[in-house]
């Protein structure tokens, strides 16, 4: 073996050594006693490693309650929008029932107005006729008034004729 | 009992021995260990003596009772 007086500090080395990684162990007989203690390092990794369990629950948690909250907001504006669709239809059928109703009002005017017209043309026709068979009579009238003149001159002529001589009916007109 | 044998119970503990042979300073080797090893991470490897006390008393363990028992130890198997 070489120098064992451990200068140069390597004592300090294999104290440091033995207090962390253990000397002997088991196999070691009187140094059964040195095992392998907790340094500051291992309680320091400890406590972080549970210092990073902790914050992995928490992210976790989080994650979790982010993933609600996020399908929680997905479902609300799902239905969001389904009332939304449904008030968009509503509104959609009220409004073809409105104009529906103010196309079937507009041909009931239209109708309406087509009978009007109808009965005014009949009407009027019939004005019409009434009219020209007044018209018709009136002629008729006139030119039975006119005959029965003529046929009161011819008359009055013959019987004048009378008195005044023979009656010559190739008489030539005056 | 054969002292090799003990020796190859702690890997550690050999590995010191065998750098204490070839003449390299503790504090150097400390810190080429701490880097595959994190239970050295965050010690103080300049003031080695405080460190070493700081862990002994931490753990409960009597620093010159163990430093006696490593002496006899390497005595016994020169």
């Amino acid at each position: 073996m070489g120098d064992t007086s451990f200068s140069g500090g390597w004592i300090f080395a294999f104290l440091i050594i033995a207090v962390i990684f253990g000397w002997g162990g088991a196999g070691m007989g009187g140094n059964a006693n040195v095992a392998a203690y907790a340094t500051m390092a291992d309680v320091n990794a400890a406590i972080n490693n549970q210092s990073t369990q902790q914050a992995l629950g928490a992210i976790q948690l989080s994650s979790a309650n982010n993933n609600y909250e996020t399908a929680r907001l997905i479902s609300d504006q799902n239905m969001n929008m389904m009332q939304q669709n449904n008030t968009n239809l509503i509104n959609a059928i009220q409004g073809f029932n409105t104009t529906n109703q103010s196309i079937a009002n507009g041909f009931a005017s239209v109708n309406q107005n087509i009978a009007n017209l109808g009965y005014k043309m009949e009407e009027c026709c019939c004005g019409i006729k009434t009219m020209l068979l007044e018209n018709r009579l009136q002629d008729t009238q006139i030119a039975l008034q006119q005959s029965q003149t003529a046929n009161i001159v011819d008359a009055q002529s013959r019987y004048l004729l009378s008195q005044l001589g023979t009656f010559v009916p190739t008489a030539a007109a005056v | 009992m054969n002292p090799l044998m003990m020796l190859g119970n702690n890997n550690m503990m050999m590995k010191a021995m065998g750098a204490m042979m070839r003449g390299e300073k503790p504090g150097d080797f400390l810190k080429n260990l701490a880097n595959s090893n994190p239970q050295l991470q965050g010690l103080n490897f300049d003031d080695l003596e405080g460190t070493a006390k700081t862990l002994c008393d931490r753990n409960n363990v009597n620093m010159n009772e163990l430093a006696d028992k490593i002496r006899d130890f390497a005595k016994s198997n020169t």
